[in-house]
């Protein structure tokens, strides 16, 4: 028997017909590997190029791939527009208010779904899950209206209130998973020795769960500065956040300025690179838990 | 001596009134005081108004003038006259499309890097790239990209004479909505790419090795290895892409505003273009509650499927 197997492994590996196979498998690959590479990679570079490319080069057709001469002008322009600074001071408030919010109000219901048993709390559980589930558009008609019959169009409230509805989700359920995986026996020791709910909470927990409260602020961050819909419905010309803000500044009812717009693409896009970066350790479990979106 | 200090500081150290005042509240509690301010917010911000739009379908209301009026089924009648199939038509051509095509080129793309490849790290963290992109910028960048006049793959296409004049893809109606579900697709195989790795990953090693043994070759090892091992995060993937797709609005509302003509209006953009270009709420609030009764669905079998997997 030992020799049979023997035997069939040596044929599976020595034989002419698999040598070819196991060429043409990885002449395959690489094809793929190269088409997949150029499209996930092309249109980064096209963005680049297209935002140091002066203007006469740009609206020339068919276009050239490599400019003859490049220009950071399109860079200056954006800032040099106050409007477009007020709108990345705006991204900047919003983002961060609405992270720091969720966060606060996350940790406590995170902490209790995590490590209390009561009734209802599966089923808190799961419309929180869920309401990340159901459409931001149909909200929205209904947050419109509220936020006008209290005056807050067209203020930070309303983007940071409206922008609360898809972090709050979100934070909780990251912060769940993370007191998860702490142990019971942490919060049964500190009991034993007196200290109270709240000694618990804010003396033994927080500071431990530090990495873990960066992490899901800057997921919530994210989220609230890549937020397009919210910001250009409630935001109005003067609080809106950049999104919304580079619409209306470059794209033109007849013209399009596409270096402007790649320039300022690049200036909302590499803040959330960035982060990415410090966050590479943390996105599959953010990923997993359903928290961040695809 | 140690042990009276602590004696003596417990009170102050626990901050908790002296059992002598009052009960002390229980843990369950504890509990519920703990989720109540996200429970509200939750409640205000998230629950009322989904509830509240829906209701709009039975009203007659402006989204600016004072007034309304319960109108009963009119609105939800009239939709159904009138764009209901052609907007589930075409949102479900892009749902299927911006699901299926990301999950072909995540599901290789993890493939790839799941074998060996030299500078692995590098590539892995190159690929998430396209997935950090604001989705304004992607619709930016795909609008450049797709260009009647000046893009550049009219350009290439010009130059390699596969055409001899430009293709308006975004202007005409046949193309407008590939142009969005490539533009959707790039932003999001990645996040499939991601979610396969790590999935591949934890599969044993010795499973492809008992395969190998049983004279499987890499093709039947995967089918008879690598996807049943996989099967959960597969349907994770497929249905949590499915729900965003069908509620999908930034992408194709920057890039083409719903049309031309209807062609690209989803009920994402149906919904928000009735209420805030037509002011029309009752139309809006009729549109929506089908659609949420269809997401519903959805959403309900991933539900299960969560579900199952916490316990």
């Amino acid at each position: 028997m030992m020799t049979t197997t023997m035997a069939r492994r040596f044929e599976s590996q020595g034989m002419v017909a698999s040598d070819r196979s196991r060429l043409s498998e990885r002449l395959l690959l690489i094809g793929g590997f190269i088409l997949v590479a150029i499209f996930a990679f092309f249109p980064i570079y096209w963005m680049l190029i297209t935002s140091v490319t002066p203007v006469d080069q740009v609206f020339n057709f068919p276009p050239r791939l490599v400019p003859s001469t490049i220009t950071l002008e399109f860079y200056g322009d954006f800032f040099n527009n106050p409007a477009l600074l007020r709108y990345l001071f705006n991204s900047v408030v919003v983002a961060g208010t609405t992270a720091i919010t969720s966060v606060v109000i996350s940790v406590y219901a995170g902490y209790s779904f995590s490590k209390f048993r009561y009734t209802g709390r599966k089923a808190l559980m799961f419309l929180i899950l869920s309401a990340q589930m159901f459409p931001q558009t149909l909200l929205l008609i209904t947050l419109y209206l509220m936020f006008a019959r209290l005056g807050l169009l067209n203020s930070y409230w309303a983007l940071i209130l409206s922008f609360t509805s898809f972090t709050l989700p979100l934070c909780v359920w990251m912060l769940k998973g993370y007191f998860d995986t702490l142990p019971d026996e942490l919060i049964e020791a500190a009991k034993v020795d007196g200290a109270s709910q709240f000694t618990i909470i804010h003396r033994i927990l927080l500071p431990i769960a530090r990495p873990a409260l960066i992490s899901t602020f800057l997921f919530a961050f994210i989220r609230g500065w890549n937020d397009f819909i919210y910001a250009l419905t409630l935001g109005g010309s003067e609080y809106m956040t950049l999104p919304p803000g580079l619409v209306l500044t470059y794209m033109g009812e007849f013209q399009t300025s596409w270096p402007n717009l790649m320039a300022s693409s690049l200036i909302v896009s590499v803040p959330v690179m960035v982060l990415y970066i410090f966050l590479q350790r943390y996105i599959v479990a953010g990923l997993s838990s359903g928290a961040v979106k695809g | 001596m140690n042990e009276s200090i602590r004696m003596d500081a417990l009170p102050q150290l626990t901050g908790e009134s002296p059992p002598v005042r009052g009960k002390r509240l229980s843990d369950s509690q504890i509990g519920f005081l703990l989720v109540l301010p996200a429970l509200i917010l939750l409640l205000v911000i998230i629950i009322y108004p989904l509830l509240n739009s829906m209701w709009m379908a039975f009203l007659d209301k402006s989204l600016v003038f004072p007034g309304e009026e319960f109108v009963g089924l009119k609105n939800i009648e009239r939709a159904f006259r009138r764009d209901f199939f052609s907007l589930l038509s075409t949102t479900l051509v892009f749902t299927i499309g911006a699901t299926l095509l990301p999950f072909f080129i995540g599901f290789g793309v993890a493939l790839i890097l799941n074998g060996q490849l030299i500078g692995r790290g590098i590539w892995r963290g190159m690929f998430l790239l396209p997935w950090l992109v604001p989705s304004v910028v992607v619709s930016f960048l795909w609008m450049w990209i797709f260009n009647a006049n000046y893009g550049v793959i009219n350009g290439l296409l010009r130059d390699l004479g596969v055409i001899t004049e430009n293709i308006n893809f975004l202007g005409t109606r046949s193309s407008a909505i590939f142009a969005v579900i490539i533009a959707k697709t790039w932003n999001t195989f990645p996040w499939i790419a991601v979610m396969v790795l790590a999935a591949l990953q934890t599969i044993p090693r010795d499973l492809y090795e008992a395969a190998a043994i049983d004279g499987a070759d890499r093709l039947r090892s995967f089918w008879n290895v690598t996807v049943p091992q996989l099967r959960g995060v597969i349907s994770t993937v497929l249905l949590l892409s499915f729900i965003w797709n069908f509620q999908h609005l930034e992408t194709i509302y920057v890039m083409t505003g719903g049309g031309p003509g209807a062609s690209t209006t989803t009920f994402a953009v149906g919904v928000y273009k009735a209420a805030f270009q037509s002011r029309d709420l009752g139309e809006a609030g009729a549109i929506g509650i089908l659609w949420m009764a269809l997401l519903s669905v959805v959403v309900i079998v991933y539900l299960r499927f969560a579900v199952r997997d916490e316990a």
